[in-house]
């Protein structure tokens, strides 16, 4: 009988490793490629900090050999193999890295880096989530590549139930103000239509006075004060410059209501540069800035 | 001294490529991944087999890139001598005398039109290296040969056309979609990370050049004589001094439109040959562009390994070695 154990634990130990080296069918990434991926990957190399805060996100953190410059989220990460930043990927330490996958981001990684990794023989499924539905879209996907399926509709169905509760408490509310959201200062930029930062104001309940066909576009305080923003965010990263500066910029401008009424907001950049769950996190403290009257006052963060 | 030049230049040329065969070597065993230069050795002696992910770092990574740089360092030196030989200045050099800045225009101009790498931007790059070339040699008085204006106009016309190049660069950059910026930044400051396999076989292109060089570096030694002692021997100056430019431009518009702008190539190489070797170009030409290659090799190995993570461009290793030798060549040239 110990004998016939022996046997059976060396059969489920072979069957455990064997997965790592059977190919899965052709996927189809979000940008429409297709690529063979392993089954079951088990060193997969995170190309963008949101793919590392994404693979955390999901339990699978396991399953990761390496990341990028600025993956501090969650802190963990840090201690993780660096392949360089996600523009300058390192591709040396990526193969040296001997991945079975690499995930990318349409928007992040140069795509002649992406080729040559592909040309290569490495697996790179790439994703492209350019609104908050896609980030979820892009949370089953990597579920399903990475084995973790239900962790990711959790994840998702925990999403849909927070945009659900914003979007019921603002539907009370009978003003949209107008919002002004600095991402950048010296020169000041803001953020256009196609950004999660439009698409966070408007749910939140506001209206994005920087609307328009560029992403990124430079403003002038002239323009700000055509503007007329009733509140104004600025990202905490905005410039590198401190929390106390960026908003002392403001305040000599009392011609703006924002200004006037006392409404304008340092907000964390960590919640909104990175396609991920945390962009929920984001929605909410907007949410509570743009209504604070329908809003739980705890929910308030970082008030002037 | 009694030696023969036919033996000379073989010499040489085997001294100066056993040289660039060790340094390929340290190149391709050394890089972000580990430095391993004995085991490196084995496999290129075939002793041992290297494992997969090995094999593809040495043979797939490092080894296009040592490649290039290779041909870029060899191009470079080469486009300098040449310069200094035509223009009677040692100063000359292509990026120096805004010429690696009129191609940059030409090529960041078909990079935003969206071209491909061949021909689009090589064409467009070479056709700014010509208007470039144009102006100064013009501005200058020295091409066709009347007059000998000072040197200082030339590198002023030069310096001048960088200047203007420069804002040039920067408005279109200013002008750009921001995920490109990135991409054209690093290819301004002289890249070769950003070299992908598919474009070495452009590579063989200067290959003509060299050889076009070569044939003419007896006429480049009358040159340096004077154009009327050169005419006086026989020397079809005018055709021969445009052959040369308009060729050395296209290799440096070929180059330039791989790599970047990387300069101070064709200043260091050159110098430190003609101090060894003499001013005779039968023995320069060669010697530059094996020494040229070897140099840029090195320069590129340390943007690789001196940054603990990511690496530099190696464009700014050889301008932080090439400008202080500018300066100490400037001043002697004074003296």
């Amino acid at each position: 009988m110990p004998r016939y154990t022996h046997i059976m634990l060396t059969l489920v130990l072979i069957f455990l490793i064997l997965p790592g080296n059977i190919l899965a069918g052709p996927v189809v990434d979000q940008v429409g490629r297709t690529l063979v991926v392993p089954e079951n990957p088990t060193r997969v190399i995170a190309l963008a900090p949101s793919i590392t805060e994404i693979i955390y996100d999901l339990g699978q953190e396991e399953r990761l050999v390496g990341v990028t410059q600025y993956s501090t989220y969650p802190p963990e990460a840090e201690s993780l193999p660096r392949v360089g930043s996600y523009v300058r990927l390192d591709i040396e330490k990526i193969v040296a890295l001997k991945p079975d996958l690499c995930i990318a981001t349409k928007d992040g990684n140069p795509k002649h880096i992406v080729d040559k990794i592909v040309s290569l023989g490495i697996p790179v499924y790439v994703i492209n989530p350019r609104n908050l539905q896609q980030i979820m879209d892009t949370i089953t996907r990597l579920g399903s590549l990475l084995r973790a399926e239900q962790a990711a509709k959790e994840l998702v169905s925990d999403m849909e139930k927070r945009i659900g509760r914003v979007q019921a408490r603002v539907k009370k509310g009978d003003h949209r103000p107008r919002v002004f959201f600095q991402i950048d200062a010296e020169p000041l930029f803001s953020a256009g239509t196609d950004t999660f930062i439009h698409e966070l104001i408007e749910l939140a309940g506001g209206i994005n006075t920087t609307a328009g066909e560029v992403s990124y576009p430079r403003y002038s305080w002239e323009d700000i004060i055509v503007l007329q923003p009733e509140i104004v965010m600025i990202s905490s990263m905005a410039g590198g410059l401190a929390p106390e500066y960026l908003l002392n910029s403001w305040k000599k401008w009392n011609l703006l209501s924002a200004v006037k009424n006392d409404k304008v907001f340092v907000v964390d950049a960590e919640l909104f540069d990175r396609p991920t769950p945390r962009l929920i996190d984001g929605l909410e403290v907007i949410a509570a800035i743009i209504h604070p009257e329908l809003f739980i006052k705890s929910n308030n963060q970082t008030e002037e | 001294m009694s030696m023969p030049i036919g033996k000379k230049i073989v010499l040489t040329t085997l001294l100066l490529g056993t040289v660039l065969i060790l340094v390929s070597i340290i190149a391709i065993s050394a890089g972000s991944a580990g430095v391993h230069f004995w085991e490196t050795l084995e496999f290129l002696t075939g002793k041992s087999i290297p494992d997969n992910a090995t094999a593809t770092i040495i043979y797939q990574i490092r080894l296009p890139r040592v490649i290039l740089a290779a041909f870029v360092g060899g191009s470079l030196a080469l486009g300098g001598l040449v310069f200094q030989a035509l223009l009677r200045n040692p100063l000359a050099e292509p990026y120096i005398l805004g010429i690696s800045g009129g191609s940059a225009i030409g090529a960041i101009l078909a990079m935003l039109i969206g071209l491909s790498y061949f021909p689009g931007v090589t064409i467009f790059s070479f056709t700014g290296s010509l208007l470039v070339l144009a102006f100064v040699t013009t501005l200058a008085g020295t091409t066709m040969g009347n007059t000998m204006l000072s040197r200082d106009s030339l590198l002023l016309g030069g310096v001048m056309m960088n200047a203007f190049c420069a804002a040039v660069i920067m408005f279109l950059i200013s002008m750009t979609r921001s995920f490109q910026v990135q991409h054209i930044l690093y290819w301004l400051m002289g890249d070769l990370a950003t070299m992908q396999k598919e474009q070495l076989p452009i590579l063989l292109l200067v290959l003509p050049c060299f050889m076009v060089i070569f044939i003419l570096a007896r006429p480049m030694n009358l040159l340096l004589l004077g154009r009327e002692t050169a005419a006086a021997m026989g020397i079809n100056v005018k055709n021969i001094v445009l052959l040369l430019l308009v060729i050395t431009s296209l290799m440096v518009s070929i180059i330039v439109s791989l790599s970047g702008l990387i300069g101070f190539v064709g200043l260091v190489i050159p110098h430190i040959f003609r101090l060894l070797l003499g001013p005779d170009h039968r023995l320069l030409v060669p010697s530059c562009l094996v020494g040229g290659a070897s140099y840029l090799i090195l320069c590129d190995l340390l943007a690789r390994i001196l940054p603990s993570s990511g690496e530099l461009p190696v464009g700014i290793i050889t301008a932080l070695i090439g400008a202080p030798l500018f300066i100490v060549l400037l001043l002697r040239n004074r003296a």
